[in-house]
């Protein structure tokens, strides 16, 4: 099994609070790996780490093999990883297939200027992510919490993702919008997408995931199976308070 | 958004109308007309910045003052041909820009504006302290070399290039390179996020601005002739060209247009009732209070007019 997304010894401090604490972590090329832990734990802060949103303290990141610790933002998402945001940024003014339009852009002014965008492509990620055919002229700024979470992933996938990195996917959906996220997510783990899953719902969680990692202060306390590391001491105090 | 035939005609009809209007109107209108393109320049330059990336500047009197006295100074001191001169402005210009494309990297929102702000300051004080005897200090340059003769070819000169530049600009805005700039004013991090460098989408940005402004600052100077230091690092002129594109209709390329003709032809008509500074004030007021109602600007009061009148029918 090839590494899609190996972390080594990541350190991250922000003045005086230690928030990634020497974190190791290794999910292998179309994995799923969920990432729990209580407020504060660091998860958000690892996905900035891995994006190159944050500049770690210490150690690196390697995706496939490479390591992709002197790339900007943008050179990692053209290395195939994107992420999607705990609170949905989509682009409010614009409609769903302009936001989708601004994902798949080639990142040169030429190619943005003179080359045409894809339609067929652009309609066909929409609908990859559940959303409807006549939500596609919608304003952003107009959707539900549902289709802002299907909005942003379809967003991630344009810009070519083959690793996306889903923060908090479930938070402020109804229950049927978590079946109607869930499936869009299994639908692309059987098309071999490699995901790193971080959410508190974890029922909602279990199914979409082959293992667990819990983390509490930027450190690794727990991993293997979600059932298993929820009967672990560490994580029943962590999640229980300190 | 199909050019439909009749949307063909009406381009036609406007395009006859502007060639002939010389010949009907008299040249205090012509001269008001003029204005009133060049002001329009202004307002499109701060737009193409400002109005798509949310990156509000108060540099455009700066940028548009390099321009003229860039020209100024090549054509009056060193007796450069205006052919070479007017281009150089543009390329000096364009510097101009990347110095105030250094603090956007940095700042968001009010201290980038206060920082463009200062720049304008910075050029009136220079401009008097640093070899006046080459930029005129205070009393600036007279006797310029001037591209045209007469009101009614510095209307179609004026004309030509305001509709050259809005049409480009206009172009440039529909494909997905204004998209992204018009993302980059709703969240930055988020277009980063997409796989686009938003520094380089600024860059651009700022040097498209910075390039009508030094054009249209370069050919306003050799309009007038003359170059006042006073009258170009004011906050009254970074207001009008705020206000032209606000009122008008920020983001777009027509509202901006707009806006200049609508307040070049206020300040005209004011002119008579109040000789007085007190014109600038009521200019001012007319001009909070249309913000104040219609915030997208008359662009959009338009639209709703057109809806009110013939339906919600979205062919145009
Ligand atoms: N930019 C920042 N500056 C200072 N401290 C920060 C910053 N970002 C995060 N922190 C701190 O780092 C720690 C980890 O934060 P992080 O957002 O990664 O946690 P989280 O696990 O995502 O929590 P939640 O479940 O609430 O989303 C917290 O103590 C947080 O306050
Ligand atoms: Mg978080």
């Amino acid at each position: 099994m090839t590494i899609a997304l190996g972390i080594s010894d990541l350190g991250k401090r922000f003045g005086g609070l230690v928030a990634i604490d020497g974190l190791s972590l290794a999910i292998d090329d179309g994995e799923s790996v969920g990432l729990i832990g209580p407020n504060g734990a660091g998860k958000t802060t690892i996905i900035g780490l891995i994006m190159g949103e944050l500049r770690p303290d210490s150690g690196r990141i390697d995706l496939f093999g490479k390591d992709i610790s002197p790339l900007g933002v943008a050179e990692r998402i053209r290395c195939g990883i994107s992420r999607t945001w705990q609170i949905p940024r989509p682009f409010a003014n614009l409609s769903v297939i302009e936001n989708i339009r601004i994902g798949s852009m080639p990142d040169s002014l030429r190619g943005m200027i003179f080359d045409r965008s894809d339609p067929i492509r652009e309609r066909e990620l929409a609908m990859s992510v559940g959303l409807a055919k006549n939500d596609l002229e919608r304003k952003a700024s107009d959707l539900a919490m549902g289709d802002l979470r299907k909005l942003e992933m379809a967003r991630t996938l344009a810009a070519g993702a083959r690793i996306l990195l889903l923060d908090e996917v479930f938070a402020g959906l109804t229950v049927g919008e978590i079946d109607h996220i869930a499936a869009v997510i299994q639908n692309l783990r059987s098309r071999g997408i490699t995901f790193l899953i971080v959410s508190h719902d974890l029922p909602a969680l279990a199914p979409l995931i082959d293992r667990a990692v819990a983390i509490d202060r930027g450190r690794v306390i727990a991993e293997g199976p979600l059932d298993d590391i929820l009967d672990h001491p560490d994580v029943r105090d962590s999640y229980l308070g300190r | 958004m199909d050019i439909g035939r009749h949307h063909l005609a009406l381009w036609a009809i406007a395009a006859a109308g502007l060639f002939v209007l010389p010949s009907l109107v008299g040249s205090g209108i012509l001269r008001t007309l003029i204005l009133a393109n060049y002001l329009a320049i202004f307002a499109i330059s701060w737009d193409v910045l400002s109005g798509r990336t949310g990156y509000i500047s108060f540099g455009q009197p700066f940028l548009i003052g390099i321009g003229a006295y860039t020209t100024a100074i090549l054509t009056k001191r060193f007796d450069v041909p205006m052919e070479i001169s007017i281009p150089a402005a543009v390329l000096v210009t364009m510097v101009g820009g990347l110095i105030v494309l250094l603090p956007a990297l940095r700042l968001r929102g009010s201290y980038f504006a206060l920082v463009t702000l200062a720049l304008m300051e910075l050029c009136y004080q220079l401009v008097q302290v640093i070899r006046p005897d080459i930029t005129g200090g205070t009393r600036g340059m007279s006797g310029l070399p001037t591209l045209t003769r007469g009101a009614s070819n510095g209307y179609y000169l004026s004309t030509g290039l305001m509709l050259t530049i809005a049409l480009t600009a206009w172009m440039l805005m529909r494909t997905r390179l204004g998209l992204a700039l018009s993302a980059i004013g709703m969240d930055e991090g988020a277009v980063q996020g997409a796989g686009l460098s938003p520094t380089r989408l600024k860059s651009f940005a700022f040097l498209a601005s910075a390039f009508i402004a030094g054009l249209g600052g370069a050919f306003y100077t050799h309009y007038l002739g003359s170059i006042a230091p006073r009258a170009l690092f004011d906050i009254t002129f970074l207001f009008t060209i705020l206000a032209a594109a606000l009122i008008g209709g920020s983001g777009t390329v027509i509202g901006p247009i707009l806006g200049a003709f609508f307040l070049t032809f206020l300040l005209e008509w004011l002119r008579p009732l109040l000789p007085g500074a007190e014109r600038y004030f009521v200019y001012g007021l007319v001009a909070l209070l249309l913000y104040m109602y219609q915030p997208a600007g008359i662009l959009a009061i338009i639209e709703r007019v057109r809806v009110r009148l013939f339906g919600d029918s979205r062919s145009g």
